[in-house]
């Protein structure tokens, strides 16, 4: 549509035009990958930089092990402490699971419902630019204070932000002026992801592939889309009144001028605890694609575990409270929360059970992504298990705030999420990459990882029982707490060490070119994305698949009868049928068709309208000048993406 | 270097492991003695009605979860040693796609077992969430960063100014319920005492009714007033401390309940009103805690630069 209405051109628009005809030329150059609204690339830039941002979050993590290791330690200030301990919230669930979630939604979407590209290819790249510089501009408070005297400028309210402690006359210095803007930028950049993924889920399958033949990943990438779709806006609304509190002395949650500070958690929590789900559902559809493969067997029961992830997205709206037993909303409050809290074990369980009948009769294969699955798995399930005992309110009034609330959330979102997303890096990664990581080396990640994880954060239920509140940058000896969080730090240098193991092979495996050819389909997997190259080509499928099934992959390579007993004789001829029909991009066959797939041009506009929201944003906090600058260039931005054609002509 | 990891990953990789895990169970198991469990904060070593009901309800959630949660990584285990592939050319096995009787089965069975620990846990809600008996003794607590000051609205000096103490000590009457009235100057704080029961929240709350009878229950103008009722079943010494994360020094606002016998109790009562700590004679309780309540002076030198939007 758009290219018939542009038929003139102003010298800048020429220009413009140009650059962007150089960076479609080479994809491979910095240009290129500036403008690129690939979906693999984008996926890749959204995974590279929640790694670097695990490792900034890992670093804050172990820079409080160090001083919580031993009780009335000084190798932090109180000060130092608080701040790192905000950050490492924040960035653990905004800028590390949430895109590295992201990142796989963005590199597997498409090529599991056997789609050329996403929905909105360009807001695809916006998301990401956007996730980028809140990242940044979060990141930079650190160094807003003096910092070589070791004054840290970084938020200090807690990632919660808990109102009135939030607010200037608490928290002076711009620190948790950083947090309301910077997440607020971050929650925009989810909510164009969340909308993206809807749209290209419900609108872009192959045709064939109904709803009821989606991989399962997609299920839960469908589901989160939506959890995204609300609950960014809940929280968008607190953070603007927070915002508008601290800038402009609003008075939301100032309870001296009539404010209501439990406001604040009513609104952070109904968007807090649909944002666990979304942390975790992801994950669940990870384990979800790793499990078969690697028993070489069907999902079991693939319709409960789709309605059980659903039936949770509904749930996740009704449990919020249950981070507010303490908060004395009365017992009729406490006890319909305690209720619906525990009953959502009930969908997460139906997981679990599923999970186990997909391994039991199976043929398992423990290769490096199912160690990791399985191990994911056992994890979460220890963490769901601890959270039964706190769901029930008396005994969550002894526990709340304690360090056991602590174990309990790192057991489902580090053993759960991290687990699987380490899984889903070693399981899809091949398929990028061209190459397998190292699998002995995958093996010591693994059990280094579990057995540090543990190690760190078992004994965490532990001194949470006997009493040590969380958030603590101190405590006295005496308190029974010593060994404990003796033995949490080390257990956090034993999780560095297994994230040095991942890096190694990483450079080893990856960049180094060292590790085995993945070929297209190196574990005899079962979902599209296995019918073509590894790496894919940049337009995906050569021919849009035609769905026939669900794991429509796997019954191309195999037939089985009506009792589900495989008849591997066919698998031969079926596929070279398949193949004939173009059901599957062969080289040959992709490469003479290439010039005839139209792929969306690359386009600088969704950067550049990314980059006036951070300088908006440190024009609110900084001098107002600056908020025109940042908003004239969003408008640019806009405009240009508006009126520029999505697919420039030959 | 292939092989030097493979065999790392094997055969010392896999002792490495299972010796640490070994390492970790015996520390384990030996800290039940070594480690002491008579310590000042924690849960299970409870002198109240309340800690007591809230570590039982805690043990009906943990020995179900804890069933389940042996069965299902055995169960893990069983079938990851049972099922694992043993020659790499085997053809797929059986392909099962489910089995709708088992799988209602499952969703039934923990949605049954999980509304049924959820019975007493409501039950007990309904217990520890009531009001407070009638002869409940009254205390207020003001929390502020980064101290607790108590206020005995039932022990009034000869101008009907109540009790106040401001060293972050608590005395109680021993075998009677104490009915804490939890109110913030600034912040929000929790008051937890584990030993006698587990938390409440404490919200700012502008007392409207200054002028009121201190036995009144204060008025709050803005933000809300939380009470919350302990009893001690013995006398003795028992640490807490705030357990909402309030500010700069979070960590060090601790407090002391110190429950006494009746007749310890009320000579308690009356070394502090002839002078003791108290001294509340001429002031009014907010304005006397409105002017310690303002830390910011503790605050500044931290965060220099903090002029900006």
């Amino acid at each position: 549509m758009a290219t018939a209405t542009v038929p003139r051109r102003s010298a800048l628009g020429e220009a413009l035009a140009g650059v962007r005809h150089a960076a479609d030329e080479n994809p491979g150059s910095l240009l290129g990958w500036l403008a690129t609204v690939d979906h693999k690339k984008i996926g890749v830039l959204y995974g590279v930089s929640a790694f670097l941002l695990f490792l900034v979050g890992g670093l804050e993590a172990l820079l409080m092990r160090t001083q919580l290791m031993f009780p009335n330690s000084d190798v932090l200030t109180n000060d130092q402490f608080n701040r790192l301990f905000t950050m490492h919230g924040v960035t653990m669930v905004f800028m590390v699971v949430m895109p590295l979630s992201a990142a796989f939604f963005n590199l597997m979407v498409p090529l599991m419902i056997g789609a050329r590209d996403v929905a909105f290819p360009r807001l695809n790249a916006f998301s990401y630019w956007t996730f980028l510089g809140g990242a940044i501009l979060i990141n930079i408070s650190f160094f807003t204070g003096d910092i070589f005297d070791g004054e840290l400028g970084a938020p200090d309210g807690g990632w919660f932000g808990y109102a009135p402690l939030s607010l200037p006359e608490y928290t002076p210095g711009n620190g948790m002026d950083f947090y309301a803007i910077g997440l607020q930028i971050l929650g925009l950049s989810s909510l164009a992801g969340g909308l993206n993924f809807a749209v290209t889920i419900l609108n872009m399958r192959a045709p064939g592939m109904s709803l009821f033949r989606l991989p399962v990943f997609i299920w839960m990438t469908l589901v989160t889309s939506f959890l995204i779709i609300f609950a960014m806006p809940v929280i968008a609304v607190a953070l603007f009144e927070l915002t508008f509190d601290r800038l402009f002395e609003a008075n939301f949650f100032n309870v001296d001028a009539g404010g209501n500070p439990i406001l604040w958690q009513h609104m952070f929590w109904l968007f807090g605890h649909p944002e666990v789900y979304i942390l975790i559902l992801p994950a669940f559809g990870i384990i979800s694609e790793i499990l078969p493969t690697f028993s070489r067997k069907p999902l079991f029961g693939y319709a409960f575990v789709v309605f059980s992830g659903i039936a949770i997205g509904f749930m996740s709206w009704g449990v919020w409270v249950h981070h507010m037993y303490t908060t004395g909303l009365g017992t009729i409050a406490n006890s319909a929360f305690g209720i619906s809290t525990i009953l959502i074990g009930v969908p997460t369980g139906v997981k679990i059970f599923n999970w186990m009948a997909t391994m039991a009769g199976g043929s398992i294969r423990f290769k490096s992504p199912m160690m990791f699955a399985v191990g994911a798995v056992a994890m979460f399930t220890i963490g769901g298990l601890s959270g039964i005992t706190h769901s029930m309110v008396p005994s969550d009034y002894q526990q709340q705030d304690s360090y056991y609330i602590v174990a309990h959330f790192h057991y489902v979102l580090f053993g759960g999420a991290i687990l699987a997303l380490f899984g889903g890096i070693i399981y899809w990664g091949p398929k990028f990459t061209g190459r397998l990581f190292n699998e002995p080396l995958a093996h010591i990640h693994f059990w280094v990882m579990l057995i540090g994880f543990n190690l760190t954060f078992f004994p965490m239920h532990v001194s949470g029982l006997l009493g040590m509140p969380r958030r603590v940058y101190t405590y006295d000896e005496g308190m029974g707490w010593d060994v404990w969080n003796l033995l949490s730090s080390l257990g956090a240098f034993c999780i560095a060490l297994s994230v040095i193991v991942f890096i190694v092979n990483f450079v080893y495996s990856i960049m180094m070119k060292r590790g085995a050819v993945a070929g297209p389909d190196p574990w005899d997997a079962r979902t599209l994305e296995w019918s073509i190259t590894s790496p894919p080509p940049h337009y995906n499928f050569a021919t849009i698949p035609q769905v026939h099934s669900l794991d429509d992959w796997w019954h191309q390579k195999y037939r089985e009868d009506a009792d589900g007993n495989v008849i591997p004789a066919m698998a031969g001829a079926a596929l070279a049928t398949e193949v004939a029909h173009g059901g599957d991009g062969g080289e040959e066959h992709g490469d003479e068709h290439h010039g005839d797939i139209h792929m969306p041009s690359p386009s600088f506009m969704p950067l550049i309208a990314a980059l006036g929201i951070p300088i908006m944003g440190i024009g609110f906090i900084y001098d107002y000048a600056l908020v025109p600058v940042g908003a004239t260039l969003l408008l640019v931005g806009i405009y240009g993406w508006a009126l520029e054609p999505a697919t420039e002509e030959d | 270097m292939n092989r030097v990891v493979r065999r790392l990953a094997s055969n010392r990789g896999r002792a490495t492991a299972s010796l640490m895990l070994i390492a970790m169970l015996a520390l384990t198991m030996s800290g039940c003695d070594v480690i002491e469990t008579d310590t000042p904060q924690n849960t299970f070593d409870t002198r109240g009605e309340v800690a007591d009901k809230q570590a039982e309800i805690f043990y009906v959630a943990m020995w179900p979860a804890l069933v389940v949660m042996f069965g299902v990584l055995g169960g893990i285990l069983l079938i990851a040693l049972r099922y694992r592939e043993r020659d790499p050319n085997s053809p797929p096995p059986r392909q099962i796609h489910g089995n709708t009787r088992l799988e209602v089965a499952w969703t039934i069975a923990p949605a049954v077992l999980l509304l049924i620990i959820g019975v007493p846990m409501v039950a007990l809600i309904g217990d520890i969430d009531a009001d407070a008996d009638d002869d409940a003794y009254t205390i207020d607590v003001i929390g502020q960063r980064y101290s607790w000051i108590f206020e005995y609205p039932e022990e009034l000096d000869d101008e009907g100014n109540p009790l106040m103490t401001f060293d972050n000590v608590a005395h109680i009457p021993v075998d009677r319920q104490v009915n804490f009235r939890l109110r913030s100057v600034d912040v929000i704080h929790s008051f937890w005492v584990p030993k006698l029961g587990g938390k409440r929240d404490v919200f700012p709350c502008l007392v409207a009714n200054e002028d009121a009878d201190p036995m009144d229950v204060p008025d709050c103008e803005g933000g809300q007033l939380n009470e919350l009722w302990l009893v001690a079943d013995e006398p003795g010494t028992f640490a807490g401390q705030c357990a909402e994360y309030c500010g700069l020094e979070h960590a060090n606002m601790a407090l002391t309940v110190i429950a006494d016998e009746d007749e310890d109790f009320e000579a308690w009562v009356e070394e502090a009103q002839g002078g003791g700590g108290g001294e509340p004679a001429e002031e009014d309780a907010t304005p006397e805690v409105d002017e310690t309540a303002s830390p910011e002076a503790e605050e500044t030198p931290e965060s220099t630069e903090g002029e900006g939007g």
